[in-house]
């Protein structure tokens, strides 16, 4: 590890994104906190549609019209990124906090050769010669493990495999040395063995660099195998955080304990899988109460009537001491409906 | 005269790789030099109209697509589809009622000097300024919404770039094809253009050569229009090829 020292690099506070369509408002993210330190992963996981995406656009400030981030702070190493112009934030774009995506396949530009689009983010930010910057983009090739480097970077996207794209992704984020790297399902289009590749690739430019990286996800195994903290999202709200292991060990909110019973386990003969009945509630037509009520094996009318505030629990867990946070009712002293942990280890 | 017709026919074939297009009925001249100046006169013409219609057309299409959805977009649109509908020889004739008559500032008519190809030019490129126009919009709204533009976005390139660069690349290969398809339609648009400015192109030459059932030179013209169309085309697919590195020359 570079350092030990833990500071926070991205601090999120209050996020609320919306998009504003013709049939109104829809909150898509509402009312985000979050932290990252340097060395540190922290895993958002979420289903399609809990607004983990949409979070990790805004950080980016990517989020596109109709689209608008309407209220909280992004701070990158203490700098409020909200307050800064567009020409400032395509300023650090790329060079102090860069982003991967989801499909490699799609994500480089098919017209330019994979060298040219690793050279020009360091053309850009390090004001580098044409030649000095394909030096340190064949550099950067290499880096993340591309064979022939010198060969590869004269080919053009279409001429590679997804796991060298996603490679290419990689060399092209982290070229400029940024503090933060912010990567969206980086491992779902690919095969499973190129998936642990990647991972891994990453968690070693981590160790080097040091960059604090925020892995957004909606696969567990993933966030098992990176993440050191971990937010849960549902409906454009952050439902659960904590560190990694007491996550796994120890779910809260029943919508995590629903996510973790929907893995399949080798150790454990199941006809079926478990899942999690209904889907997430249309951002349009939010529900004022807890929004997971409606697909809670535990809700009461309290739920379906409050919504619960993300808070450290103290009612209905052993261990008290713990760093995790939730946002749900049975863990509050308001809580009067059964005791939801037998039917946890029922479960479990 | 006597031989059966696929004799006839093949001595056509004979002749006309040679450049042999047989001589006018009217004046005994020989086709191809009736044709040769006056082939350059259209192209030219040709390429005027295309050189307004690209740059109006790209200019435009850009345009609304970035402003998509404003009334900038709607506006453009809206003349874009005014440009398409409109005859291009009534065009012409609205273009010299108002710069040659009422303001006297261009020539009506004739060839050669750079004022007498402005209007010319004009009235030829309108309309495929439109269809130009038209499609970079789609063709780039389809793009801006792709993940490498995105990409290009995140690793911090500046939006005018992002535009410019990444986007109009990729959205011009379906253009460039139109583009080409267009410079087809002004090679036989020039006939309405041309007779309306009194340029002595081929269009008014084949015009006039219908008049006089003059066969030979009607041929002829079509078939010098036909092998320019077709050349065209083939330098739009070698544009093509350069454009979208996806498609391999085997």
């Amino acid at each position: 590890m570079a350092s030990n020292e833990q500071t926070p690099v991205l601090e999120v506070e209050g996020l609320r994104t919306s998009f504003f369509t013709p049939d109104g408002e829809v909150k898509a993210v509402d009312g985000v906190d979050f932290s990252v330190s340097n060395n540190e992963t922290l895993g958002i996981v979420g289903e399609s549609g809990s607004g983990k995406s949409i979070t990790s656009l805004s950080v980016m400030q990517l989020i596109q019209h109709p689209g608008k981030i309407v209220g909280g702070s992004i701070r990158l190493s203490g700098d409020d990124l909200l307050k800064k112009t567009k020409q400032q934030m395509a300023k650090y774009r790329g060079n102090r906090l860069s982003m991967i995506f989801q499909e490699p396949m799609t994500s480089l530009n098919p017209v330019f050769t994979v060298g040219h689009q690793v050279s020009e983010a360091v053309r850009i930010h390090k004001k580098l010669g044409k030649k000095a910057a394909w030096q340190e983009a064949i550099r950067m090739l290499t880096l993340v493990g591309i064979p022939a480097p010198e060969d590869r970077a004269k080919r053009y996207p279409h001429e590679l495999s997804g796991g060298m794209r996603q490679r290419v992704m990689i060399a092209i984020a982290l070229s400029c040395d940024p503090e933060l790297l912010i990567a969206d399902e980086p491992t779902t289009a690919l095969d499973v063995t190129i998936q642990a590749q990647i991972l891994e690739l990453i968690k070693e430019l981590q160790e080097k660099s040091g960059m604090a990286v925020l892995m957004i996800t909606h696969d567990l195994g993933v966030i098992a195998e990176t993440a050191d903290k971990v937010v849960v999202m549902y409906a454009g709200e952050v439902v659960e955080q904590a560190d990694v292991k007491t996550l796994f060990t120890r779910p809260l909110h029943p919508y995590t304990q629903g996510l973790m019973n929907a893995i399949p386990r080798h150790d454990i003969d199941l006809d079926e899988l478990e899942m999690i009945p209904g889907t997430v509630p249309s951002p349009q037509n939010m529900p004022d109460g807890c929004r997971f009520a409606e697909r809670c094996p535990y809700a009461t009318d309290f739920c379906i009537e409050n919504h619960p505030e993300l808070a450290s629990p103290s009612n209905n867990v052993e261990d008290e001491n713990t760093s995790g946070q939730t946002r749900c009712w049975i863990y509050t002293d308001e809580w009067n409906g059964s005791n939801p942990t037998k039917g946890v280890a029922a479960n479990q | 005269m006597n031989d059966p017709l696929v004799v006839q026919y093949g001595r056509f074939l004979g002749d006309l790789l040679l450049f042999n297009l047989g001589e006018s009925v009217r004046t005994g001249q020989p086709v191809i030099d009736i044709i040769a100046p006056r082939f350059f006169i259209t192209v030219e013409l040709a390429l005027w109209g295309m050189v307004v219609a690209v740059t109006a057309g790209l200019f435009f299409g850009i345009l609304s697509a970035t402003y998509r959805n404003t009334l900038r977009d709607y506006g453009t649109m809206a003349i874009a589809v005014v440009g398409l509908s409109m005859p291009n020889f009534w065009l012409g004739l609205l273009l010299i009622y108002w710069f040659s008559i009422q303001l006297g500032w261009l020539p009506t008519s004739g060839w050669g000097t750079p004022a007498q190809v402005i209007m010319p030019a004009i009235t030829m490129g309108t309309a495929g300024a439109a269809v130009i126009a038209r499609m970079t919009r789609s063709s780039m709204l389809e793009v801006i919404d792709q993940d490498y533009v995105r990409t290009a976005r995140a690793k911090g390139v500046k939006e005018n770039l992002v535009i410019y660069k990444h986007a109009f690349r990729n959205a011009m290969i379906p253009v460039v094809t139109v583009i080409g398809l267009q410079f087809g339609y002004f090679l036989s648009g020039a006939v309405l253009t041309e007779n309306v400015f009194a340029i002595n192109g081929l269009g008014r030459l084949v015009v006039d050569a219908i008049g006089q059932r003059d066969f030979p030179v009607v041929q002829g013209t079509v078939i010098v229009l036909a092998v320019t169309f077709v050349f065209v085309n083939f330098l739009v697919d070698i544009a093509y090829r350069i454009l979208n590195k996806r498609i391999e020359l085997n």
